[in-house]
């Protein structure tokens, strides 16, 4: 369980969280939706301690980041995470790209650290992958091994920030349909995205944030059929356009 | 004409051969403290950045010769004993080449975005594992060829230990020059031997520069 409580956090003079209070629970996708620049990116590298914050408390499992002792490393094993650019290291190949933490942190021998990372790739559907460098992947390919990259480590959280957003359209399909299963496989995920058709067949429930705050919450029903702010109401006009 | 050169070959050669084993020093030594440079160049530990920050200006403003001069007049004081010259041109051109080294590697991490290392901290990668596995490398590929110029700028350098005495190819070269008193034909082969090494260390960087942009793997 991620248990978020009055986040505040400041880039300088600028004001990029108020007073965000959200839980996850075991299980549950929640999707973050909302104007770009209204802090979910930066929620998002909250919770890992990515980024520190000024104000409030993170708790991920019991274990507050807010303790000085808190061993971020240890913390981030069980949150993957990935990333709208992808970031796949461009000088390994999506095998090594996979096998790197698992070897390096987890201390997986190497014919283990391969196996998982095959299956892995199988999974998000490109088995014969395994040997291309990111610069020979399609925007598609390359997001579904950065997938697999997150997910050799074994961890609890899956967070996504905004990960289809730089992909051609038709890409868009290959890396949804393996977040949805990964969402029905029971993964507890934490995702940024305006793909409205994800969060209707998956999400536990929305949030919608703007200028820092979450304004609103609920059910996709609840917040696709009535929106109770102005702003909710603009901003699914602009991306149903 | 070049018969005071042939007639001591040998010598001459040894001497070139202590110019690479200083250069090879040096590089070694410059480039792996060059790669700490650069980190701590962009470290925000105050405390990291601002002393390595103030060595690297001193040095870079300063000539390589003073250093080489200095540190070989200043270490007997230091270490109570005399130093060979030697070890002394090797620690000096290290602790100087680090400098250049570390700006061109500085250089080579800022290609690499925050999330692409955000991504190596969230698998649970350390600061340390991430600039072995991730930033080292990537930076070492990206700027291969300024890497390969300020080594070539390096061994051309090594030419400069001849003021303390180092008997590397041009000190050689004004000690037969003493007796043989053939200026032109032996200082004009030792530059030979610079501009040889020199050119096939400069056509080495272009083979790799094509070679990584034809495998496109950055």
């Amino acid at each position: 369980m991620i248990e978020i409580k009055k986040i505040n956090k400041w880039f300088g003079d600028f004001h990029v969280l108020k007073d965000i209070d959200e839980t996850i629970q075991r299980g549950q996708t929640v999707v973050i939706c909302g104007p770009s620049g209204s802090g979910k990116s930066t929620l998002l590298r909250c919770i890992n301690g990515l980024e520190p914050y000024q104000e409030g408390e993170i708790i991920v499992d019991g274990t507050s980041l807010n303790d000085p002792k808190v061993n971020l490393y240890k913390l981030r094993q069980k949150i993957g995470m990935v990333f709208q650019r992808f970031e796949l290291y461009p000088h390994m190949t999506a095998l090594e790209n996979i096998t790197l933490a698992p070897m390096k942190v987890l201390k997986w021998p190497r014919e283990k650290a391969e196996a998982k990372a095959k299956e892995l790739l199988a999974r998000v559907g490109i088995p014969d992958k395994a040997d291309a460098y990111p610069a020979n992947l399609s925007g598609g390919q390359q997001q579904r091994v950065a997938i697999a990259r997150a997910l050799a480590m074994e961890p609890e959280y899956m967070m996504f920030d905004e990960p289809t957003s730089a992909l051609d359209p038709e890409m868009i399909k290959e890396v949804l349909d393996v977040m949805i299963d990964l969402a029905k496989g029971g993964m507890t995920m934490l995702v940024v995205t305006h793909e409205m058709g994800f969060a209707r067949e998956v999400a536990d429930e929305i949030i919608f944030m703007d200028e820092g705050r979450i304004v609103e919450r609920g059910t996709y029903e609840d917040f696709f059929n009535n929106p109770k702010t102005d702003r909710a109401r603009a901003f699914l006009d602009q991306i149903l356009d | 004409m070049f018969d005071a050169v042939i007639r001591n070959f040998g010598f001459l050669m040894g001497g070139l051969g202590v110019t690479f084993q200083l250069a090879v020093f040096a590089l070694l030594g410059g480039i792996v403290l060059g790669m700490l440079v650069g980190l701590a160049r962009l470290s925000k530990k105050p405390w990291i950045y601002y002393p390595v920050t103030a060595y690297v200006n001193f040095l870079r403003n300063i000539p390589l010769i003073l250093v080489i001069f200095w540190f070989y007049f200043v270490m007997p004081i230091l270490v109570g004993r005399s130093i060979d010259p030697f070890p002394s041109a090797v620690i000096s051109f290290i602790v100087f080449e680090a400098t250049y080294f570390g700006e061109i590697f500085r250089a080579g991490y800022q290609t690499i975005s925050t999330d692409l290392v955000n991504a190596s901290y969230s698998t649970g990668l350390t600061y340390w594992q991430t600039a072995r596995y991730i930033t080292i490398p990537i930076a070492f590929r990206r700027m291969l060829p300024s890497l390969i110029t300020q080594s070539i700028v390096t061994f051309q350098d090594t030419s400069l230990a001849y003021v303390i005495g180092l008997r590397e190819l041009v000190r050689r070269v004004s000690i037969v020059d003493n007796m043989e008193v053939r200026s032109i034909e032996l200082y004009g082969f030792a530059a030979l031997v610079y501009l040889v090494v020199c050119y096939l260390g400069s056509r080495l960087s272009r083979h790799f520069e094509e070679k990584s942009r034809k495998a496109n793997i950055l």
